[in-house]
């Protein structure tokens, strides 16, 4: 673990006990208390994530928006001052490159968060268009610490520390917020499907913050438990349903091309897009579906893949996305899962399986 | 973090313990290992009649986040397995030395010789 980065609370992650585990390329925490115990906490009522091994870039200039714009896939020109946008980041073919949220933090200023393992590779890509804009392109990754407060307790915690934009902070909104002398950034934005805050601040402010947080009994969540209440809402995860083979169509993303935006990158071979595959949401009553594992239709045959799987916490059930390919979608609905060479039969569902309290 | 490593016990360096209780030899997995998995949410194990053979898979273990083989320290036919861990799985966690996992007629109580006691097991869980 010599060669890992390590954020500026991993002293105290140790301190209490964290499990820790190499994720692109830091070590991060898994686990503290459990999964089980931190996945109700923050369905229930408040957790807090260490996420700074997230990327920070920040796009400054009259053409900020423009550019953003015209790298993404969504709309970003037309959402309000003060709004974050989700997006995939696609190559000229479509295909994605990363995962993103662009906040608009201002009519000059834009912040891009991103993937940690994808910074070096978003860095040079975006690179390659920047010039044709008047603004100019920074990476922030090593400078910014962050943290995710989330949970439905999360506005009531942070209005004690003084912690909480009086107006217009609405789900997904972001902002410039002073907090003990220091400029930050707040955004009501999450992973989680809860309500919930994002907040990007100093390394050192970043400790004072999670030891308030801690102190007012928010319970220290891990990347493990993460993951569970992202699948559990059917967020997608980079490098598992989303990738450089993928397109957002074929990714379950489709609702974020917006193919009347004048131009934007990757738009030609979006336009003109057959999908080819669906990500499908796939519970069982027994068995816990894993990312790898065979999709099989009635007859048996192989028809896509699972994604990402694992035991919800919330409703105790085994669930997964699976890409399948969309020709061989099977007509009577029925879908099974191989585990260990059986085949289970799954049930598909149209909505989350956790619908998430977000505002 | 200390684990508990009952004297009395043999375990394998998969991580598992083993009792012979008259002519029967109980399989659990250790303290070390529930530990290291964090909540246990699914097991898969054989039932009664099925033979089991020394150093083959026979079952899994999965935690939220993973899935791991169960390998069989020795020979034998299953006489009985642990239902409740069907429904309750977490009761390993809380007790792993109460809450077994299979009984087994061993077809030779000469395969638990190369067993771990539990001074060389916690060495082991050191290096582990």
């Amino acid at each position: 673990m010599n060669n890992l980065k390590t954020t500026s609370l991993f002293a105290a992650h140790v301190e209490l006990g964290a499990k820790t585990c190499a994720f692109a390329g830091f070590n991060m925490p898994i686990q503290y208390a459990g999964i089980k115990s931190e996945v109700a906490a923050v369905r229930n009522s408040v957790g807090v994530f260490d996420v700074s091994h997230m990327g920070e870039f920040f796009v400054e200039g009259p053409a900020a928006h423009d550019f953003v714009d015209f790298v993404i896939t969504n709309d970003f020109k037309n959402a309000p001052t003060g709004k974050a946008i989700y997006s995939p980041l696609c190559n000229e073919r479509g295909f994605i490159i990363d995962d993103l949220i662009a906040y608009k933090i201002t009519d000059t200023k834009v912040l891009i968060c991103v993937n940690a393992a994808n910074i070096e590779k978003d860095w040079l890509w975006l690179n390659n268009f920047i010039g044709d804009f008047n603004c100019k392109l920074t990476d922030h990754s090593d400078t910014y610490s962050l943290l995710a407060i989330q949970g439905p307790a999360t506005e009531k915690i942070l209005k004690e520390l003084k912690l909480f934009p009086e107006n217009n902070f609405d789900y997904y909104s972001a902002t410039l917020f002073s907090y003990k002398n220091e400029e930050i950034i707040i955004a009501r934005t999450g992973y989680t499907g809860e309500d919930g805050v994002e907040i990007f601040c100093s390394h050192s402010l970043v400790k004072t913050i999670w030891k308030s947080l801690l102190n007012l009994g928010v319970i220290p969540c891990g990347l493990a438990a993460r993951d569970v209440l992202r699948l559990e809402v059917c967020y997608p995860l980079y490098g598992h349903e989303l990738n450089e083979s993928i397109t957002p169509f074929d990714g379950g993303i489709g609702w974020t091309v917006k193919k009347n935006k004048i131009s934007f990158v990757g738009k030609d071979s979006l336009i003109n897009h057959s999908t080819k595959f669906k990500i499908v949401k796939l519970s069982l009553e027994k068995g816990i579906p894993r990312a790898g594992y065979a999709v099989l239709n009635n007859a048996g045959e192989k028809i896509g893949e699972v994604t990402s799987g694992t035991m919800s916490v919330t409703t105790g059930k085994g669930i997964a996305l699976a890409l399948v390919e969309k020709s061989r979608l099977p007509e009577d609905k029925a879908f099974y899962i191989e585990i260990r060479k059986n085949s289970i039969l799954a049930t598909q569902h149209t909505k989350p399986f956790v619908s998430g309290g977000h505002k | 973090m200390a684990h508990k490593i009952p004297a009395e016990l043999k375990y394998t360096k998969d991580h598992e313990w083993t009792k012979i209780v008259d002519d029967q030899v109980i399989i659990g997995i250790t303290d070390f290992a529930q530990s290291s998995l964090g909540d246990i949410v699914f097991t898969e194990l054989p039932g009664p009649g099925i033979k089991i053979i020394k150093g083959e898979a026979f079952g899994v273990v999965e935690s939220i986040k993973s899935v791991s083989d169960l390998y069989s320290p020795l020979d034998g036919v299953i006489i009985e397995k642990n239902d409740e861990l069907e429904s309750q799985p977490e009761l390993i966690n809380q007790d792993p030395y109460t809450n077994w996992l299979l009984k087994i007629k061993p077809n030779n109580l000469d395969d638990l010789d190369e067993l771990l006691s539990d001074k060389d097991y916690q060495e082991h869980c050191k290096d582990s």
